[in-house]
């Protein structure tokens, strides 16, 4: 897009899915020197800090002591033996996995419902957009209050049935941890809209009525072209809402801080209790196994996800 | 797309170091210097000092504040941090960030989590130190002998706050001299038709160790945490296990509220100030949440207090974040000797306006306990004398004991796997602290 800036280059008044020309020119664009602000941000504020994730997972530094000492692999034994470490990855993964589930399936209902551009559908975007700026802890906060025995949500219900309703929606052992993922998709579902709204634009109109003319009907429209051609747009919004949500803490936090009974304790929530308690290399080493995690299953899950994106090539 | 898995491997790479948080260590502390007491007067114009307080005790020293300035000139600002306040004062103190002050537990466990030896002021010598009530300037303060925190009211204590008029009904005319009478007492009022204790597990259940902890008080004063600190006894041992069965034993019994899994702190209270139960084993912030929701004689009337051990009445301390403040090491020799003088006021000077201010009793001899403190405060203060330290106080770390019964209450724990975790927490503190043993 920004060689718009420059003169335009022979050929690409061509259609764009045409193969772009790898030209000197090209990289004559874009000065390297350009991407140092870039690049020393990412360094200072993200390798850094990962280099010494992989560097204090091997001391023993904690809040007791005033010197670092190299340990090992101390810590990941005594972690190995603690069970909560593989019982919080369990949830974590299974909150990911919700969420993504959630968030996408939402984010792409909205999308279509509010797919013409009318006045009341731009009006109803910005709405289901709210929740994406408000911060993460009030709404953990707000949805706690209304998810009482004797909060809102069971007062509605009990208007609704005519009887007294009291069910703890953050009580169960069970069933909460799809409640906070139902809470965690419904902050972030205006985004997920957002992406699909703008992979829903760049659907050719001929395709489409292409497939009108051939009497398919709404459902077999979306469903045998519309879906496949919003590939690029599916790869983001799940793998931001999976591997985003692996890294969940703020909502679930606010709501239940883990609890009834550690049944919604992710792992950064394990991370930060652990971090409170002065053993921060202990701490450290679990960041470290969620990093891990995270890499693992980021590989094969976009590389499935671009695979699906041949369609359009 | 030949360069799709090129920029998969690329985005994997990226989104993790994007996903993954990290810190640094903190700077260590500077060298101690001999502590000198300034005056409670000497000017200090020009000097700010800051405290560090939780949202429950940052209201706490506004008296002393206001009488400290207008003696000295000083300038007192007071920063909340928010809850859980311990871990954020924790985090702040290792990344390098101190205030001069702060409210912090006086306990050994608490004073070395903060690594008092690097990071607060040593306060021996303090003049304040000879004019403690009783005992209390030797029950807690101190980590290997160094005096490190200023207890500046009466420590918690746990023990039993009770509804008189829920005893006075089902006709128990006094209160239980031991652990069996006060099982009895509980089943009385159950065959009235009336909850005898309440507890919750709903929201972070912290109250759920008190129950253990009662129980051992006569295990405690007979050296159980010494022997616990030096991995002779573990919390799976017979000791605690037991007290933590028979918690449990209790709750499956049926004497707890029916909604133990979901009731919360604040449900607790107005549960006993209305009657629908008879008791709960608290601590003294629980009876901070009745002040709030009534007025002092009818306190009096409703609400009482006995400490309880499984031999008889022996309360079990445990003094908590609003009970004391440290003084911390900031390499500003001005502001270090002004953080002193700020405490000799608080407990000198300042006192008499700060427990009145605060409707609190009086720990300093010489300072009376205002007449509008209720009975129920005044009779947990009289049990510290012949009480024995909590885990908190006599153990060298907290583990989240709490946090493993709340989880037994849920259900996803077994007592059993509640001391395993318990033990497992912290065995790996102790050897943190470089413990032997562990």
């Amino acid at each position: 897009m920004t060689a718009q800036l420059s003169r335009p280059r022979p050929g690409t008044a061509a259609r764009s899915s045409a193969p772009r020309p790898k030209t000197g020119r090209r990289r004559q664009d874009h000065p390297a020197w350009f991407l140092i602000p870039a690049v020393a941000v990412l360094i200072v504020f993200f390798f850094i800090p990962t280099l010494f994730n992989f560097f204090y997972a091997f001391t023993d530094w904690s809040s007791f002591k005033t010197k670092i000492n190299f340990a090992g692999l101390d810590n990941v034994a005594s972690l190995l033996q603690n069970g909560s470490l593989l019982a919080d990855l369990r949830t974590t993964l299974v909150y990911a996995v919700l969420v993504a589930v959630f968030q996408n399936l939402f984010g792409l209902i909205l999308a279509l419902v509010l797919e013409a551009d009318t006045r009341i559908n731009r009006a109803a975007r910005v709405a289901f957009f709210v929740p994406v700026v408000m911060s993460a802890l009030a709404v953990g906060y707000i949805f706690r209050a209304v998810l009482k025995p004797d909060g809102v949500f069971n007062a509605i219900l009990g208007t609704i049935t005519g009887q007294h309703v009291d069910i703890a929606w953050l009580g169960s052992t069970t069933w909460t941890i799809v409640v906070v993922s139902l809470i965690h998709a419904w902050k972030w579902m205006g985004l997920s809209m957002l992406i699909y709204l703008a992979g829903l634009k760049t659907i050719s109109t001929d395709v489409l009525e292409a497939a009108r003319i051939d009497g398919a009907s709404w459902w077999r429209t979306l469903r045998a072209i519309r879906f496949p051609l919003l590939a690029p747009a599916i790869t983001f919004n799940v793998a931001t809402a999976l591997l985003g949500s692996m890294n969940g803490f703020d909502i679930v936090q606010a709501t239940t801080g883990g609890g009834p009974g550690g049944s919604t304790e992710l792992l950064n929530i394990f991370i930060f209790r652990t971090f409170g308690q002065g053993l921060f290399a202990q701490a450290t080493t679990m960041s470290l196994a969620l990093f891990l995690m995270v890499t693992i299953l980021a590989f094969p899950v976009i590389t499935f996800l671009r695979k699906r994106e041949d369609v359009l090539s | 797309m030949k360069h799709a898995w090129k920029g998969a491997i690329a985005a994997a790479v990226v989104t993790g170091a994007l996903l993954t948080g990290c810190s640094s260590p903190a700077a260590p502390g500077a060298a101690s210097g001999p502590a000198a007491w300034p005056a409670q007067s000497t000017k200090l114009d020009g000097v700010t000092l800051t405290i560090w307080a939780a949202q429950n005790s940052n209201k706490t020293p506004q008296s002393v504040i206001d009488g400290f300035q207008k003696a000295t000139g000083a300038k007192v600002n007071v920063v909340t941090i928010p809850d859980p306040y311990e871990q954020g004062v924790q985090t702040k103190v290792a990344t390098g960030d101190k205030p001069d002050l702060a409210f912090w537990q006086p306990t050994a466990s608490e004073l070395t989590s903060l690594n008092a030896t690097q990071n607060l002021q040593s306060l021996d010598g303090a003049p304040w130190v000879s004019k403690y009530d009783a005992n209390l300037g030797d029950i807690t303060g101190q980590l290997n002998g160094t005096r490190y925190a200023a207890l500046i009211s009466s420590p918690a204590v746990e023990g039993v706050y009770y509804n008189k008029e829920v005893f006075a009904k089902a006709g128990i005319t006094s209160t239980p001299k031991n652990w069996d009478e006060f099982l009895a007492d509980a089943r009385l009022i159950k065959g009235k038709g009336t909850t005898p204790f309440y507890d919750f597990g709903g929201g972070v259940p912290w109250a759920t160790q008190w129950w253990v902890q009662v129980q051992l008080a006569d295990a405690a004063k007979g050296g159980l945490w010494d022997r616990v600190n030096s991995a002779k006894e573990k919390f799976t041992d017979t000791t605690i296990q037991k007290a933590v069965d028979n918690y449990n034993g209790l709750i499956k019994e049926g004497l707890f509220n029916s909604n133990l899994k979901t009731a919360t702190f604040e449900d607790q209270g107005k549960a006993l100030l209305a009657g629908d139960a008879a008791m709960t084993v608290q601590v003294n912030s629980f009876f901070g949440q009745l002040q709030a929701m009534s007025d002092t004689s009818t306190l009096n009337q409703k609400i009482g207090f006995f400490p309880i051990s499984p031999s008889g009445n022996v309360g079990t301390f445990i003094p908590d974040q609003s009970n004391a403040l440290v003084a911390f090491k900031t390499g500003d020799a001005t502001r270090e000797a002004a953080a002193r003088q700020f405490l000799s006021y608080w407990l000198g000077d300042g006192y008499a306006g700060f427990v009145k201010a605060q409707s609190t009793v009086s720990i300093v001899k010489g300072v009376d306990t205002p007449s509008i403190v209720p009975d129920a405060l005044k009779a947990a203060a009289a049990s510290i004398p012949t009480s024995v330290g909590s885990m908190q106080a006599l153990a060298t770390a907290n583990a989240d004991l709490y946090l493993n019964l709340g989880d037994m209450i849920q259900g996803t724990k077994t007592p059993q796997q509640v001391t395993e975790a318990t033990q497992q927490q912290f065995a790996s503190l102790a050897k943190a602290q470089g413990a032997k043993g562990f």
